[in-house]
């Protein structure tokens, strides 16, 4: 609106400008007047000047008026484009996710796609490989036919081979068959001859019974005459027996006669033997007795040749005593003497002894002086040789003190020698070769100073070797020193190998026994482990154990205090078979039915009969206490009106009446039935006619 | 005895070791379980192993529990991380250790799968098992009578870094208090030597 207004007003403008200058242009060629022309014509100049500039002004301000409508158009159209564009770009951005998704379902869906057609691939090849099994099985099926057709082929001609083999059969059959019948006829005259002969052999075989009859009679007879025979040589040896007997028997006398007189020799024989016997003793006593005599005789005969020989030599004694001049009488003297003797030969022993201890202890000394004097020999000659050696040392020493200031004199004045041709000029080349060739005299150098160092250590040691072998001797002194050493050395070997040994085996006993090192293992075990179910069913055991013993004391309570079995505690009942318990209840309860009908039949009999007894007898008995009946009478006077009889035995055979205020008012019938007659039937049966006459009379 | 004789001709290698070592395993906890009357013998059934003639349980669970202990025991075995496995025989009324068999396993570490096949006869190995099972046998005469019920556990001594799996847990030694050690027989495969011995409790009475 603003541009319109603007626009309405630079057209009135231009309008108003327009009409001025046609006004002013009539005003102009109104007048004509050339003086006031120029002025107006520049005054109208100027106006239009004036004019065309507010014009431009205007049109400037409306060209940017417009401009800031276009601008504010255009950021709106730009908004609403940016908003548009974002919507399509939201919209584009689902339609993307649409798409991938759409995309992605497609390739899976093509992933599938070809899946399924590996799968049907492989499905094709599995087919064409199982037509060509079966191809090829059905070749295999049409060879087998064909060979089994051939084997057709082959059979049809063996049924034909057969077929004239069974009809040559057949031909064979029928002439058998003819053979057969002209057999049979054979046969028939055969029988009938068979027939014949088998009559002939019975009468044979008849005629060979009786044969046999006769034979086994002849037989009989034959041996009844062996037995006679026998019995014929029997009795013919007894009587050769019995004519022996009789001799025998002839000589018996005589032989009675001799048997005693061989007793009576017998035993006067036995007499003669043991008078042969004690003399036998008595013999051979006396000879040993002689035998005795006789080495007594030889003893003695020994004895006094000794006893002469004795007597010379005492003689012989008894003479010394004047031969050798000392005062020797009697074998005393000479005892005496040579214990003398003896006591200073001991003397003399002793004195021997010392002499020989003292000569051994100066000649350990002597040997202690001269292993000293070797020891201080050899001291002396190792003392030598070491200043030898150090000598040595000394003048290698020297000669490589010498050799090294020689090098290093020669390295200075090279280095000099550098240093002076350092400053002139530079010739790194040439000095780096100098120094090399330095370096590799020194090392030369070197070597020829260790070869020469061992040269001289050879030699020493030769010499070494050469004086070893002269100074043994000398070094017993060390050998014994390191022996020494050595030996403890051994010692605590022996001792450490013994703690070694020691602790090996409490290391093999403790791996035995199961022992770990925690730093380096750890022990694993499965949790469901056979020793903890074990423990665990045990657990559960126990627990349900309790939990029975607790039921059962509950029940046992409840059972002793003589309460109902409450229904919880009746399942406890049921460890038992419950069939047993149901079977149990039910006898119970039939038992107790039972009781209980007995008792109401007990009960109406019982009430039945005394009702009965009552109108019968008259009398209603009670049982008062233990033993004691009360009878009450039908026809009783008054209400308390009643007899009591107490039993005098437990069956009740015996009854007394015992004293009652009624008993009183009868005491005649008393003493006539009871007392009496002793009769309680008697008795009672007249109290009730009694009472009666009363009752009816009153 | 045609797959043993095949290896044979190729030598021994890691994994062949280890399952040597697991199955010597399992028929002879089976033969301490059927000795020591752990089980009811009826439920141990015979079979042939080692030229002998074995018994194995029948019990489906005690043969699952088995099966996973060894197979387990093949993989250490096969990564030379155990040391040692021990059959603990408890009682069950107070958890006392009564036995304790301990086999020992050193296990030489240069042998690794990429390595050359050691020359060893299955032969010899199977004897040296004989032998060790013959005196596992053996020992029953001066072991001392299992009165009460008791229960066995398997524990196996790994190195420290070990993972733990599943299943499994850390437990105690189970050291018997005053017992008694004898040494037994050990065999080997070159690979691994497996030491065998059984700890038992002192009797009370002299």
């Amino acid at each position: 609106m603003e541009d319109l207004e603007d626009n309405t007003t630079v057209f009135s403008t231009l309008r108003s400008l327009n009409n001025f200058i046609s006004q002013r242009m009539e005003g102009v060629s109104g007048l004509a007047t050339p003086g006031s022309s120029q002025s107006s014509l520049q005054i109208q100049y100027q106006q239009r000047v004036q004019l065309e500039e507010q014009a431009g002004q205007i049109h400037s301000k409306s060209q940017l008026l417009q401009v800031e409508r276009e601008k504010m158009q255009m950021e709106l159209s730009h908004k609403r484009a940016r908003i548009e564009l974002e919507k399509a770009a939201n919209t584009n951005a689902r339609n993307y996710e649409r798409e991938a998704d759409r995309n992605q379902e497609l390739l899976t869906r093509i992933k599938q796609y070809q899946e399924r057609e590996t799968e049907a691939e492989n499905k094709l090849k599995e087919q064409m490989e199982m037509n060509k099994s079966y191809k090829k099985s059905m070749e295999t099926m049409s060879k087998k036919l064909q060979e089994k057709e051939s084997k057709l082929a082959e059979a049809n001609e063996t049924i034909t081979v057969l077929k004239g083999k069974i009809s040559e059969l057949q031909w064979n059959i029928m002439n058998q068959e003819m053979q057969m019948t002209s057999q049979d006829s054979q046969k028939q005259e055969l029988m009938e001859q068979l027939d014949v002969q088998h009559k002939k052999w019975q009468e044979a075989s008849q005629q060979i019974q009786t044969l046999q009859a006769s034979q086994s009679l002849l037989a009989e007879y034959e041996q009844k005459i062996k037995d006679l025979e026998q019995k014929f040589s029997q009795q013919e040896h007894d009587a050769l027996i019995v004519k022996n007997m009789k001799a025998e028997l002839a000589r018996f006398p005589k032989m009675e006669r001799e048997l005693r007189q061989l007793r009576e020799e017998n035993a006067y024989f036995r007499e003669m033997k043991e008078n042969n016997g004690l003399l036998k003793e008595e013999v051979e006593g006396l000879q040993r007795k002689l035998e005795r005599y006789e080495k007594v005789q030889a003893q003695l005969v020994t004895v006094e040749l000794e006893n002469e020989k004795l007597l010379g030599r005492l003689k012989s004694w008894e003479k010394l005593d004047q031969s050798t001049g000392l005062n020797i009488r009697t074998p005393d003297d000479l005892s005496r003497q040579i214990v003398a003797l003896q006591q200073r030969e001991l003397a003399l022993k002793e004195q021997n002894s010392t002499i020989t201890n003292s000569a051994r202890i100066l000649e350990k000394a002597r040997q202690q002086l001269q292993e000293e004097i070797l020891r201080i020999q050899s001291q002396l000659l190792d003392e030598k040789k070491k200043r030898e050696q150090h000598e040595a040392l000394v003048r290698r020493l020297q000669k490589r003190v010498l050799l090294l200031t020689k090098e290093r004199d020669g390295m200075r004045a090279i280095l000099e020698s550098y240093d002076s041709e350092l400053t002139p000029s530079e010739h790194s080349p040439q000095l780096n070769r100098r120094m090399r060739e330095a370096e590799e005299m020194v090392q030369k150098l070197h070597a020829h100073n260790t070869e020469l160092e061992l040269e001289v250590e050879m030699k020493i040691l030769k010499s070494q070797e050469n004086t070893a072998e002269q100074s043994t001797v000398i070094t017993k002194e060390e050998v014994d020193a390191l022996r020494l050493k050595i030996e403890e050395l051994e010692a605590e070997r022996s001792k450490l190998e013994e703690e070694k040994r020691s602790l090996e085996m409490k290391l093999e006993k403790l791996t035995l026994q199961g022992d770990y090192d925690p730093s380096r293992t750890k022990v694993l075990h499965f949790s469901m482990n056979p020793a903890s179910l074990a423990k665990q069913q045990r657990k559960e055991e126990q627990q349900q154990l309790q939990e029975e013993c607790e039921r059962l004391r509950e029940l046992v309570r409840v059972l002793e205090g003589g309460g109902s079995i409450p229904g919880s505690l009746e399942g406890v009942g049921n460890f038992q078979s419950p069939q047993e318990i149901a079977e149990l209840k039910k006898q119970v309860e039939s038992a107790e039915l039972k009781n209980q009908r007995l008792k109401e039949v007990f009960q109406t009999k019982i009430q039945e009969f005394r009702k009965v007894c009552y109108t019968l007898t008259g009398y209603q008995i009670d049982i008062t206490t233990e033993n004691q009946y009360r009878l009450t009478s039908i026809y009783a006077e008054h209400q308390g009106d009643c007899l009591l009889f107490k039993a005098s035995s437990s069956s009740g055979g015996k009854m007394q009446l015992l004293e009652t205020e009624f008993s009183r008012t009868i005491r005649e019938l008393i003493e006539l039935h009871l007392l009496h007659q002793d009769s309680i039937p008697a008795f009672l049966s007249a109290l009730t006619l009694d009472l009666f006459s009363r009752q009816t009379v009153a | 005895m045609a797959k043993q004789l095949g290896r044979d001709q190729q030598g021994i290698t890691l994994r062949g070791s280890a399952e040597i070592v697991a199955e010597f395993f399992s028929y002879g906890i089976n033969s301490i379980l059927y000795q020591r009357g752990i089980y009811p013998p009826e439920t141990f059934t015979r079979v042939q192993k080692y030229g002998l003639t074995l018994l194995i349980t029948t019990d489906p669970e005690l043969k699952n529990y088995l099966n996973n202990v060894v197979e387990q025991m093949k993989e250490w075995l096969y990564k030379c991380i155990v040391q040692r496995l021990v059959v603990v025989i408890s009682s069950i009324e107070n958890n006392e250790v009564l036995e304790r068999w301990q086999f020992d396993i050193e296990c030489d570490k240069t042998a690794k799968d990429e390595s050359a096949p050691r020359e060893k006869s299955q032969k010899a190995i199977q004897d040296e098992i004989r032998s060790v099972i013959r005196q596992i046998t053996a020992t029953v005469t001066f072991l001392p009578l299992l009165e009460t019920a008791c229960a066995f556990d398997l524990l196996i001594y790994t190195d420290k870094d070990l993972a733990v799996p599943e299943k499994w847990e850390e437990s105690g030694p189970q050291f018997i208090a005053n017992s008694e050690e004898v040494r037994l027989r050990s065999f080997t495969t070159t690979i691994h030597k497996v030491n065998s011995m059984v700890a038992y409790k002192k009797d009370s009475f002299p």
